[in-house]
């Protein structure tokens, strides 16, 4: 299907050494709490105790006669925002909700959530401060857990807010915020012509992005009304923007600066600090930097939804799925806008199932607002789908990777969301595994082996890059990707085989907001496609420039000028006898023949392929105790074009080892009254080291040939198979169906203590 | 065509449409025409699928005679 050979590149497909790698491990790399400029203040914000209250009051006037207090504000420096869902609806923006998830103003929904922040000289003089604020609060009753939230009785965070998509419109307020469906063919039909139906239930708990940078931010507003912001984030153009909005600003005013970002996966796209430290510097004149803490983080930033999930699958003897069905309830948080369209989109996506329906509702409860996480609504909406498919092929004797492959999407294959797949890729990760000589290495008792996988869409989009060559002949390229998974190295890589110069020639940066064109955020596996479509056009641009500076230089035609390994030369013997121009004697002759040789390209990048991974893992159960080991973990994943292989093996080693802590331990525990028992990685427990084995990384090349170089987005896919895949291992291993996440040790021992029939 | 839910908020259940266009432009020019006011949500709420392959929507995405083109709602990642 295309005609991208690996063996053309000289430099994509290379493993250099990574262009952000000394300022990191030398402690001189710059995050969100490194910025800091004279005079400035500290910011502390000041959280609700409480999972739900009504705000009756805010008294700062004692805060405020601390010396060193140099402002308090609230809610009311924030102008109101209409009410009004703005934009596409998976990621609809309601900023009325938006400035309310800043700073409460009504109600606080959530422990943690924002009433007031402070500004002052110390850390200690604010903290002092946070201990005069007078707040009184009205504690209401509170609801967390996603089916809870659903019952008629359950209280209300929005008195007034009516289910969207449900016609005609109910009468009465809830917490569900929207019903979605999406069905192709009959399902009555379907299931009538399958030989065996399985039908489960599942649960996942709220997992956190567990980045290990906190937010930070500082913020300088000058009495010109010129903003500046240096932030940690995936996405400074969306800092701009909502921090502009939510403060009355025109987007021209305000200009972000991205630091390094000690991970994101998600997290670090909605804005949460930005707007408070430039009101708070609005009202003092000075900058004003805010650092949370990691109680903080978890308290009142991310999480993913927890979910509740009911999935029938309906098969045929010989494996042939007839037909599926699936509910997805999943937690919005405080305010709308839980991934569940993603959950109900992706769910299905690997099987070409020809009558299917997948239902999905979105719903608010008293904790965090959900943000995305890698694959956003796809790993939960897997871990019911993929265990399902398990217990169908163990019911069918069939192997769990035959089954999939029999039933494979393949191209032309019609999508529950309603086009035809127009890639492949999936197909070649099942195979890929059948193939692997651990498939068959037999596995010992209380050992069990696990299948699972996964879809993602990918993404596309505005990217911005400019190219600059230097007097030297170096190059520097700018864009406008904050660089998580490696994009620096990726760009560079992508510019250096196009112009045909040396990579250690190259150097990648990211651009502030008045230096590059508006670039999306560093999400949806998009960057390397996007972006990297933005720098190979740069490039090129840069390329039609020497072949002209060239031509001035011989005194011919541009056209009698070709670009060949990073040199000009005559295209013909016709056109003259003259040694070819390196780069470098080109751009000594910037002056004479033009001035800089700068080139900028921006895009809205279309035709990105979807990303599969199928892995499969083996445990051991230990039954005295319930502790799951992994002994094995294999990954395979349809990579496009890996254009430098060791991030992108980095990056499904990194997305799987996030979704075994999913898998077996994290979750957000609350006490009777709501509060978050184990905020910090103390208590919130991610996988370490000991935990994950080595994760063999096994990279499928399918090239998108809509990509210069054949590149598919690869950060998110390798998030979804493995709850489902560990699941269906520990099943495999002590014959017990775990349907509830995280199966932690007692949850296996309950499992194992449990003597009725499994499946 | 469009997806469901889609269909049901602006084209009173109606999925499928012929329109001749030589760009998305034209598509949901021709849409806005069928349903006054549904070319903005089509800008604003979708990507768009053309023979199966996703594009952001835009203007410029040309269209091929015989062309498949789907609307869906637009996805976010992480």
């Amino acid at each position: 299907m295309n005609d991208i050979a690996p063996t053309r590149f000289k430099w994509v497909g290379t493993r250099p050494i990574r262009p952000d790698g000394v300022p990191k491990v030398t402690g001189r790399a710059m995050y969100g709490a490194d910025f800091t400029t004279a005079g400035t203040l500290y910011g502390k914000v000041i959280r609700s105790p409480h999972a739900h209250a009504r705000i009756r009051s805010i008294d700062a006037s004692k805060a405020l006669a601390l010396p060193g207090v140099k402002a308090v504000v609230t809610s009311a420096d924030f102008p109101d925002q209409k009410f009004e869902y703005v934009g596409p609806e998976r990621v609809a923006q309601n900023f009325w909700h938006i400035t309310r998830n800043i700073m409460a103003r009504e109600k606080a929904l959530y422990e943690g959530h924002p009433v007031a922040a402070i500004a002052a000289v110390s850390k200690s003089v604010a903290e002092d401060a946070a201990a005069l604020l007078e707040i009184d609060y009205e504690v209401l009753p509170h609801v967390i857990d996603v089916d809870e939230a659903m019952k008629p009785d359950a209280p209300l965070l929005f008195e007034d807010m009516i289910t969207r998509g449900i016609e005609p419109a109910p009468a009465k307020p809830s917490n569900i915020s929207k019903r979605l469906e999406f069905q192709i063919g009959d399902l009555e039909q379907g299931f009538a012509e399958a030989d065996v139906v399985v039908e489960k239930e599942f649960k996942t708990a709220a997992v956190h992005q567990a980045y290990i940078e906190p937010h930070a931010c500082a913020a300088r507003v000058d009495a010109d009304g010129l903003a500046e912001i240096w932030t940690a984030t995936q996405g400074h153009f969306g800092v701009r923007a909502l921090t502009a909005r939510l403060l009355g600003m025109g987007v021209g005013q305000v200009r972000v600066t991205p630091s390094e970002i000690g991970g994101g996966f998600g997290g670090k796209i909605p804005v949460y600090l930005e707007p408070i430290a430039a009101a708070l510097s609005k009202k003092t004149g000075r900058a004003v930097k805010i650092v949370m803490s990691h109680d903080e983080v978890f308290k009142a930033t991310g999480p993913t939804s927890g979910a509740s999930m009911w999935v029938k699958i309906g098969a045929k003897k010989d494996g042939t799925i007839t037909a599926a069905d699936a509910v997805f309830k999943f937690q919005a948080g405080a305010f709308p806008g839980s991934p569940v369209m993603n959950g109900c989109l992706c769910a299905l996506s690997p099987y070409n199932i020809p009558n299917a329906r997948t239902v999905g509702y979105d719903v608010v409860s008293n904790r965090p607002k959900a943000s995305a996480y890698r694959a956003p609504g796809s790993p939960i909406s897997a871990f019911g789908v993929e265990s399902t498919l398990d217990v169908l092929a163990k019911k069918l004797g069939m192997d769990p990777l035959q089954l999939r492959l029999k039933n494979a999407v393949r191209p032309g294959t019609t999508m529950i969301y309603g086009p035809k797949m127009s890639h492949g890729g999936y197909v070649e990760t099942l195979e890929a595994l059948i193939n692997h000589p651990a498939y068959k290495v037999p596995l010992g008792p209380n050992q069990g082996r696990g299948v699972a996988s996964g879809y993602w869409f990918n993404g596309g989009g505005e990217s911005s890059a400019t190219v600059q060559v230097n007097e030297d002949g170096t190059i520097i390229v700018s864009s406008g990707s904050v660089d998580i998974g490696g994009s620096r190295a990726s760009m560079a890589l992508m510019a250096a085989e196009t112009l045909g110069v040396d990579y250690s020639q190259v150097r990648s940066v990211v651009a502030d907001t008045s230096a590059v064109g508006f670039t999306n955020p560093t999400g949806g596996s998009r960057v390397t496609f996007a972006t990297g479509m933005a720098v190979v056009e740069a490039s090129k641009k840069i390329v039609d420039e020497l072949r002209g500076r060239a031509a001035m230089i011989w005194d011919v035609d541009v056209d009698g000028v070709v670009w060949e390994n990073g040199q000009a030369r005559p295209a013909s013997s016709n056109v003259g006898d003259f040694p070819p121009l390196s780069l470098k004697e080109i751009a000594a002759k910037k002056a004479l023949t033009g001035g800089p040789l700068t080139a900028a390209a921006s895009v809205n990048a279309g035709g990105q392929a979807p990303g599969f991974s199928t892995q499969f893992c083996d445990v051991e159960v230990d039954p005295e105790t319930g502790k799951v080991t992994i002994l094995r973990y294999v990954a395979a994943q349809d990579v496009g074009k890996a254009i430098h292989p060791s991030y992108v093996e980095g990056q499904i080693q990194g997305g799987v080892a996030q979704g075994i802590g999913w898998a077996l331990n994290e979750e957000y525990i609350y006490d009777k009254n709501g509060r978050l028992d184990n905020p910090g990685f103390l208590d919130y427990r991610v996988p370490v080291a000991p935990d994950i084995p080595m994760i063999d990384a096994v990279l499928v090349e399918v090239p998108n040939p809509a990509h210069p170089y054949g590149a598919k987005g690869v950060g998110e896919v390798n998030i979804v198979p493995p709850m489902a895949a560990i699941a269906n291992a520990i099943d495999s291993a002590i014959h017990r169906r775990l349907t509830e996440l995280p199966m932690s040790p007692p949850k296996i021992r309950a499992a194992l203590d449990h003597t009725g029939a499994d499946d | 065509m469009f997806t469901a839910g889609f269909s049901r908020r602006y084209t009173g259940g109606v999925r499928e449409f012929t329109v001749e266009a030589r760009n998305l432009r034209g598509v949901i020019k021709a849409m806005d025409e069928l349903y006054p006011g549904l070319g903005h949500h089509l800008e604003e709420e979708t990507t768009v699928a053309i023979d199966g392959a996703l594009h952001e929507t835009g203007y410029f995405q040309p269209i091929r005679p015989g062309s498949e083109v789907f609307f869906i709602p637009k996805l976010e990642g992480g």
